[in-house]
């Protein structure tokens, strides 16, 4: 019994252990990213293809619990990762400015699109994300063209947005709309009562159920949804949201050459094509979107988007949350 | 009786004592004095305007006022429809009594988050499978209920937490002196009389005793206020305190805000303790008396089998709907569409399982962390409840202070104690890994083991052990043959009161999960609020029947074992 008991005990002390000595163990290539498992998952199956002698782990959470992550193994010395791929670009333009990130300008930029001006290697797009409008096709009998449409009675107390403080999407397009249309954008939906969600994916569910019945929404999140059978349909006004993904190197990797050629690969036609499968838009020019995603083209997408400074975006980010919590809610 | 006084200065008693209090200071009392200390210095001086500066922001007042609402709604209503069904199942001739009982006990044993996510399911304003019910075939032009709101909230809350005061009533009316009653009966009071000088006097400890329960765990609970409050900017103190951590990754003024909250948890949690104490020790000995009589019963007659359908109504409604909602969910393809066969399937159940590394993760997780914080805890609670209820040795009365703190430190207070603490302070930087988590678990649940362990203990006598060491025993042979077999029973108790709870655990491990340590309550929730609606209502399934299984388990084995 006693000897059991013991047996036990030490099998449950090495089981947690193991769980954070996997990562640790070997010389591996670490990627933290807030892709969803099914599309880093694929395209790390298909680097491994490629170079069987590098071995890869990923982690995959939202961008915000990425970060603190980050920054609790900076303060105990190391981080762990070698590659960062987020779609928050406001973190990836921080970490540049506080020395993190390896300068690694790919041979491949020639072919990619780029969303960024002020472009000197530190980061590289490796997808397009956008935004656009979801709207649930049983409920809405005339779908918007313009954003202005949002305030029509039609959607009344049934438009929502996910809360800007859990979503970074979500704070990137309340920054894009208020540099677009101003504060107005909100104070009028406001008067058409828009709601305000939890997480950028719940208001698509919430879309897809009728609790609303149309959101602000995310492309592959929508369109995932769409291919499962969900009465949706992912509408985009003229002037369009983008939230870029930069892939970038962490300075200091002890896997450069790997990550380098991970980065690489990324932007290979090979993974951007699951880039595309997953319902977003690719930053090649020669990877087509697939035909049930009713996409805009990548290089028109590029020229529509909103243009903004994300630096002062970031700066003002608390202020911006709360204003538009306070101008929805209406406190 | 102090046959256990060392006679050495310094010997195992000692050790016992101080590795005993030295467990206690490390898990629970450092991360909630860390708390207060944050509270309170600010840049090295004791800054009380602050505090109240930051409680008299409007966002934190509303919070506390909002903790108020909810808590005191929710203990109102609990306590009458617990005392309500108790009083039914106790002291009526309701039909199929004992099975009533267990359907009413069964509650304890949902999550109630997981509870929270059904009733979304089913009443949120537009949407909710009721809701919709009733606007497309009755011609509602609005929702027959709005789900967010105090009212959903609270509602909800009842739902889960009615069978603290349910049990601790159907207690008290179990072992009540029927003598009492049926003394004044023959004085000829009619049973009013009876029910309002001699019953409610009698029960109202109990009553209130498993109300204050209530009101300490709704004022600290985490799950069904983040899922259905958050909506509408409905937001309690534990939900305030993740957003504000959540949102800036941890920097110093949101751990600070979420430690001047936090201290007003502690607070209020230990003004409830104390309340709780003085209504029990006043109340206590008039109730344990008559054993073996059986209390008089009320004839229902006509009310019969209208509160019988009132039951099954309330069972069908509260336990049996929304799970088969959830079930339900779990098996469509995707959230939105309507429940046919061709859109429902076992799939998403097999994903989780088999397939999804954040789902399998999170199982792990929880499985090891159940099983690693109910072993350690187990083995602590033993020997500190030993040298509390066991041993005579100075120094005692601060163990014995020290074994009251886990029971007022609501979970989220844990939680944020244990950053504190544990992230690189002391040179020990666990923050973000999965012994933090394990950490949070002992110092939450080692109130559980220690109230398991010395109730077994109290029963074992001194004169046993004695008789041991007259016979020449030395004290290490003593415990081991005598006192460790005698609380076996108590031991496997407190196992089974950490691990079953730690496997729906939310409210210390939202604050604590890291990319790769997920526990199940937190993937249900991360993954409902990544819009992955059906997941996340198939893991819940799943979650319901690993619970559900563990407790029917462990209640056949206790029950044979005991035979």
């Amino acid at each position: 019994m006693r000897s059991r008991i013991l047996a036990l005990i030490l099998g449950l002390c090495l089981l947690p252990g193991a769980v954070s000595q996997a990562y640790a163990a070997e010389q591996k290539l670490i990627i933290y990213t807030s892709m969803k498992e099914s599309l880093i998952g694929g395209i790390v199956e298909g680097f491994v293809k490629k170079y069987p002698a590098i071995g890869v782990d990923y982690q995959s959470a939202g961008a915000g619990k990425l970060m603190a992550k980050i920054a609790a193994e900076r303060e105990s010395g190391k981080i762990l990762a070698d590659i960062i791929w987020t779609s928050e670009v406001p973190d990836f333009y921080n970490m540049k400015k506080e020395g993190l990130l390896e300068q690694y300008r790919t041979p491949l930029f020639s072919e990619i699109l780029n969303p960024f001006d002020d472009y000197d290697g530190f980061f590289t797009a490796a997808r397009l994300g956008t935004l656009g409008i979801a709207i649930n096709t049983d409920l809405v009998k005339t779908p918007p063209t313009q954003w202005s449409d949002l305030f029509k009675p039609e959607f009344k107390g049934a438009f929502g947005i996910a809360d800007p403080a859990l979503s970074g999407t979500a704070y990137m397009s309340v920054a894009l709309l208020d540099k677009q249309f101003g504060w107005e954008f909100f104070e009028k939906l406001r008067a058409n009562q828009a709601r305000i969600g939890k997480g950028s994916g719940q208001v698509v569910d919430d879309t897809a159920s009728g609790e609303l019945s149309a959101s602000l929404a995310v492309d592959y999140i929508t369109n995932d949804k769409i291919a499962k059978g969900a009465h949706l349909s992912l509408i985009y006004p003229p002037e369009l949201l983008m939230a870029p993904s930069p892939v970038a190197v962490f300075k200091n990797s002890p896997n450069l050459d790997a990550a380098k050629k991970f980065v690489d690969y990324l932007l290979s036609h090979d993974a951007q094509v699951l880039i595309a499968a997953e319902g977003t838009l690719s930053v090649r020019t020669d990877v087509a979107n697939r035909p049930e995603h009713k996409l805009p083209l990548a290089a028109d997408a590029l020229k529509r988007a909103i243009k903004i400074d994300y630096l002062q975006m970031m700066a003002t980010k608390e202020a911006t949350i709360k204003k538009f919590t306070g101008t929805l809610q209406g406190k | 009786m102090n046959g256990i006084v060392q006679k050495s200065g310094f010997g195992a008693a000692q050790i016992i004592l101080g590795l005993s209090i030295a467990i206690l200071v490390v898990m629970v009392a450092v991360p909630v004095l860390l708390i207060f200390f944050n509270a309170f210095w600010v840049h090295g001086e004791f800054n009380i305007r602050d505090v109240i500066a930051t409680i008299r922001e409007p966002d934190t007042y509303q919070a506390l006022v909002n903790s108020l609402i909810i808590a005191s709604g929710t203990t109102f209503g609990s306590t009458v429809v617990g005392t309500f069904f108790a009083w039914l199942v106790t002291r009526t001739d309701l039909p199929y009594k004992p099975f009533m009982k267990s359907m009413f006990l069964v509650p304890f044993m949902l999550p109630s988050f997981i509870g929270a996510l059904a009733w979304k399911m089913l009443l949120s304003p537009r949407a909710g499978f009721i809701n919709r019910f009733f606007m497309t075939n009755f011609g509602f032009d609005g929702p027959l209920f709005n789900i967010y709101s105090y009212a959903g909230i609270i509602m909800v809350e009842i739902m889960y937490l009615f069978p603290f005061v349910f049990i601790q009533v159907c207690g008290a009316l179990e072992r009540m002196d029927p003598t009492l009653e049926e003394s004044a009966r023959i004085s000829g009071a009619g049973l009013f009389t009876i029910t309002r000088k001699i019953t409610i006097p009698l029960v109202m400890p109990s009553i209130l005793s498993g109300a204050l329960l209530i009101m300490l765990y709704s004022m600290a609970h985490f799950g069904t206020v983040a899922v259905l409050g958050i909506e509408n900017g409905i937001f309690n103190i534990p939900t305030l305190i993740y957003q504000r951590i959540h949102q800036s990754a941890g920097s110093f003024d949101s751990i600070r805000t979420g430690t001047v909250l936090a201290t007003v948890l502690v607070v209020t949690a230990a003004f409830i303790i104390w309340l709780q104490g003085k209504i029990l020790s006043k109340g206590r000995y008039q109730i344990i008396a008559g054993k073996s009589f059986r209390p008089m019963e009320l004839k229902l007659r006509a009310l019969r089998t209208p509160l019988l359908v009132l039951c099954i109504a309330y069972i069908a409604f509260t336990i049996v709907l929304p799970t088969v909602v959830i079930f339900l969910v779990g098996g469509l393809k995707t959230y939105g569409l309507p429940f046919t066969w061709e859109n429902l399937s076992l799939d998403n159940y097999k994903f989780i399982l088999f397939d999804y590394k954040v789902t399998k993760d999170a199982i792990r997780n929880s499985l090891a962390l159940g099983l690693g914080a109910a072993f350690i805890t187990m083995f602590a609670g033993v020997m500190i409840s030993y040298v509390i209820v066991k041993m005579k040795v100075r120094g005692k009365g601060i163990l014995e202070f020290l074994g009251m703190l886990p029971f007022s430190v609501p979970g989220s207070v844990i939680a944020l104690g244990v950053i504190l603490a544990w992230s690189g302070k002391f040179n020990i930087n666990l923050y973000n890994t999965v012994w933090i988590i394990l950490v949070a678990y002992i110092a939450r649940y080692m109130a559980f083991s220690l109230k398991a362990n010395s109730a077994a203990l109290e029963q074992v006598h001194d004169s046993l052990m004695e008789a041991a060491r007259a016979c020449g025993a030395t004290m290490w042979q003593t415990l081991r043959d005598i006192v460790l077999p005698l609380v076996r029973p108590g031991m496997l108790a407190a196992f089974f009161l950490i691990f079953l709870p730690s496997l729906r655990e939310l409210t210390v491990s939202i604050m604590l999960y890291a990319p790769t340590t997920r526990t199940i309550g937190v993937a249900i929730y991360t993954l409902n609020e990544d819009g992955e609606t059906v997941v996340s209502a198939a893991l819940a399934g799943i979650a319901l029947i690993l619970i559900i299984t563990g407790q029917t388990l462990i209640n056949h084995f206790t029950k044979t074992k005991r035979v």
